[in-house]
């Protein structure tokens, strides 16, 4: 009663079908009404009436599309609520389309035993608009030393365990991890990098470092590491998950490890998809992030890698940092940039209107592939199913501003961008949990407004 | 301000201060390059100047070199202005060689020591170039470790005040490289075609960086050799010819830019050891021998002595010019601060 909405003539598009097989082609995703109440879709035909009790989303000329998982996400929170809260971060996410986003451990303090993410998940209760599900440590205090309670930390409802920022340099740690994680059957997430490796560098090395007069982080200090860690997974067996992958030998080492059957996952981020080293404002904090932005020839690896299916999947690498602490000069100031508002879009014209991926095997990307490494349901418009929807105008041509953006930080390389394809409705659970008011108030008609 | 020619200061005829004409900095009319100096506002970087630019600099550096060399008292053209040096890292030599070019041109100098400490109290670089600005300084000069830092400066604070990047990191020093530029071509030579090769620890030098595209740009062949470990990535790309070992960097070399080596590189494992690269990179008169008959040889300064060169060839002024540049680094900084600042009213 609460939550009927009736959503009218959009297109809908599932990454897969009823069976779980990739749908064929855009053209087998039909217009059709799609009706929702208690937070789950009850029903889908092509001219379902309205109901006195209904709100009316009218999505002509849109994709309705399940909501978007982003399984890489820092939502900050607990010590560092001034730069973004689990409130402010899950506004950002369902601006972007997002009903799922997975948050890292390297909270302060780290998630790394059972009462901190206790607060954490009550955080996520009082605070999320959209799902959020925790990620806790691999190691005590993130130090690559001691295990942490691993299986009673999934008992609670980590989803996965990672050491994001903080790889695990001690390979015997690592197989020990590898080891242990049996016992709970997560993924484990890999930030590969070798510190020594990157030790004090602060964009990619090449050119553009040489250029700039800035110490580069090589890209063989995220190849090493996957090197490694593959050869350790091969002897402990288990899976691993590679975050944000953005060297093209990296990406060559996983095609390798996957060809020989192991259990490897990857995912790379819009920014690295869409940006090399070349395209940076020079000296702009907005640039920088880790793994840094790479070269040409790296750029164009993530999209073969993505096509075919080396990389599994897109995720955010959403990390807010303050203005202040980005405003130091550029070696100083932190890592990381905001990307739940701009993830879509970003990825869509590169991928979908460049028209080298079809819009469904695109969604995949960001829907079924990664809540298939993470262990969750498919996200599927469908009777029966969650009612977890992004509705987006694929023509829509906006302007990505950040002074309009939900997150409490404003670290983006990509203010003031012009892009296509635009979020404009996210229902999370049967509810609208975010309407474009600028663009898409009219489509939206609410029950009092209309009911008799 | 109207036109090249208004810039013509008859400081002598306005002040009392010398009878003697060699006290005025009268610029030819014609001279190409003055206005684009008239609209930039900053010298960040040796990258974005125009060969108008850097000849109108150099011309301008010659007649200040004139003045200061003769021990004229200061020109009146800065009088009114404040020049606050806010250096970051420890410099006694270039900071000195602002303050003097400053003082020569009759402007206030405030000095600012910053210890890096308060900049890790939380103070920013905008902050701490504000209290300046608020102090009515007209021009920052700024030396900070971080490459980029100047920018950031500018950018900042972009209409209050005048930004000289006197090093960011290990990004760029204008004016190092412009005297040396000055200074290679009071010898005589032209630098179009010349062969000019930078040795030492390239990839920690913004001296090498503003070198390499200041000289680059007035049609110089550059080559480099080093340490592999103190050479940048793929600096090939820019046109540079990089050579592993000192002899065939220095094959038939015009000038040769010896680098400081920083005597921390051997803690950091970058090399093994200063006897080694002493062994391999050392400028002596024997090796220079591979040289042309006329090289010059240059050096940043300060020298560690024996170590990038040695003590004879150093002070062989027949071959050395690091006196030289000491001295045209005032006379280059001057030119730098006038066209610059310079706004047609000397009290």
């Amino acid at each position: 009663m609460e939550s009927a909405i009736l959503i009218k003539n959009g297109r809908v598009i599932n990454p897969t079908d009823a069976s779980g097989k990739a749908t064929s082609n855009v053209a087998n995703n039909q217009s059709l009404d799609i009706r929702i109440r208690d937070g789950k879709i009850t029903e889908m035909e092509s001219d379902l009436k309205r109901r006195d009790n209904e709100s009316v989303v009218d999505a002509q000329g849109c994709w309705v599309m399940p909501g978007f998982v982003d399984m890489h996400t820092h939502l900050r929170d607990l010590g560092q609520a001034d730069r973004e809260d689990i409130s402010t971060g899950t506004k950002a996410a369902a601006a972007g389309g997002y009903t799922t986003v997975v948050a890292m451990a390297n909270t302060d303090p780290p998630t790394d035993c059972a009462e901190i993410l206790d607060r954490v998940i009550k955080r996520i209760h009082e605070r999320a608009i959209v799902e959020v599900l925790p990620v806790a440590a691999v190691t005590k205090g993130l130090k690559g030393v001691e295990l942490t309670n691993m299986v009673e930390m999934s008992d609670m409802g980590a989803i996965a365990f990672s050491d994001d920022g903080m790889p695990i340099s001690n390979l015997d740690v690592l197989r020990r991890a590898f080891e242990y994680a049996r016992l709970h059957g997560r993924p484990i997430i890999s930030h590969p990098e070798d510190k020594d490796l990157s030790h004090g560098g602060s964009m990619n090395e090449g050119c553009q470092s040489t250029c700039l007069g800035m110490k580069g982080i090589p890209s063989a200090s995220e190849a090493a590491c996957v090197a490694r860690e593959i050869e350790v997974l091969r002897y402990t067996g288990g899976r691993l998950h590679f975050a944000h992958t953005s060297a093209k030998a990296s990406i060559d080492l996983i095609r390798q490890a996957k060809a020989q059957g192991l259990n490897v996952t990857a995912d790379a981020t819009p920014h690295h998809l869409v940006l090399s080293d070349a395209d940076m404002t020079p000296y702009d904090t907005s640039f920088k992030m880790n793994p840094p932005l790479r070269s040409q020839k790296d750029v164009e690896a993530i999209e073969q890698a993505l096509a075919e299916g080396v990389i599994d999947a897109i995720a955010t690498d959403h990390a807010p940092h303050s203005k202040l602490d980005k405003s130091k000069p550029f070696d100083h100031a932190p890592f990381g940039i905001i990307g739940l508002e701009t993830a879509f879009s970003l990825c869509f014209e590169k991928l979908v209107l460049s028209g080298k991926m079809p819009p469904n095997k695109f969604l995949a990307l960001i829907t079924t592939h990664p809540a298939k490494i993470l262990g969750i349901p498919a996200p599927q418009i469908s009777v029966g199913s969650r009612a977890n929807i992004a509705i987006v105008d694929p023509e829509m041509r906006w302007n990505f501003e950040i002074g309009e953006s939900f997150s409490k930080s404003k670290n983006s390389p990509f203010t003031g961008r012009s892009l296509k394809g635009k979020n404009l409705v996210t229902i999370f659970n049967g509810k609208i949990v975010y309407l474009d008011k600028e663009r898409a108030a009219k489509r939206v008609q609410e029950v009092c407004a209309s009911s008799t | 301000m109207s036109d090249a020619s208004s810039l013509a200061v008859e400081t002598s005829s306005k002040k009392k201060m010398a009878d003697d004409k060699d006290s005025n900095l009268i610029l030819p009319d014609n001279l190409p390059g003055l206005n684009a100096w008239k609209a930039r506002r900053h010298l960040l970087d040796t990258k974005d100047l125009s060969v108008e630019e850097v000849d109108a600099l150099i011309s301008v550096a010659k007649l200040c070199k004139n003045i200061h060399s003769k021990g004229r008292p200061p020109l009146t053209v800065l009088s009114h202005k404040v020049v606050g040096n806010l250096f970051y890292e420890n410099s006694t030599r270039t900071r000195s060689s602002f303050e003097l070019a400053a003082r020569k041109l009759g402007a206030s100098v405030l000095n600012l020591d910053i210890r890096m400490s308060s900049v890790a109290k939380g103070e920013t670089i905008e902050d701490t170039a504000r209290t300046l600005v608020s102090m009515g300084v007209d021009a920052v000069v700024q030396r900070h470790s971080s490459s980029g830092s100047a920018h950031k400066l500018a950018e900042l604070l972009k209409d209050e005040v005048h930004v000289l990047n006197a090093g960011d990191g290990w990004n760029a020093h204008p004016t190092q490289a412009l005297l040396d530029l000055f200074s290679m071509q009071e010898t005589g030579k032209a630098i179009k075609g010349r062969k000019v090769a930078i040795i030492g620890d390239i990839t920690h030098s913004r001296v090498a960086r503003s070198n390499i595209w200041l000289l680059q740009k007035l049609g110089a062949e550059i080559h480099v050799a080093g340490p592999p470990t103190l050479v940048p990535v793929e600096l090939d790309s820019f046109g540079v010819t990089v050579h592993e070992k000192l002899e065939p960097a220095i094959k038939d070399a015009d000038f040769v830019i010896a680098l400081r080596l920083q005597l921390e590189r051997q803690d950091e494992g970058l090399i093994p050891s200063i006897g080694e690269y002493k062994r391999l990179y050392r400028l002596d008169h024997e090796r220079i021998k591979r040289c042309k008959a006329d090289v010059r040889v240059l050096h940043p300064g300060p020298v560690n002595r024996g170590i990038e060169i040695t003590d004879d060839l150093v002070d062989d002024s027949k071959v050395s010019l690091v006196n030289l540049q000491v001295a045209n680094g005032i006379a280059v900084r001057m030119a730098v601060l006038y066209l610059l600042m310079y706004d047609g009213e000397d009290s």
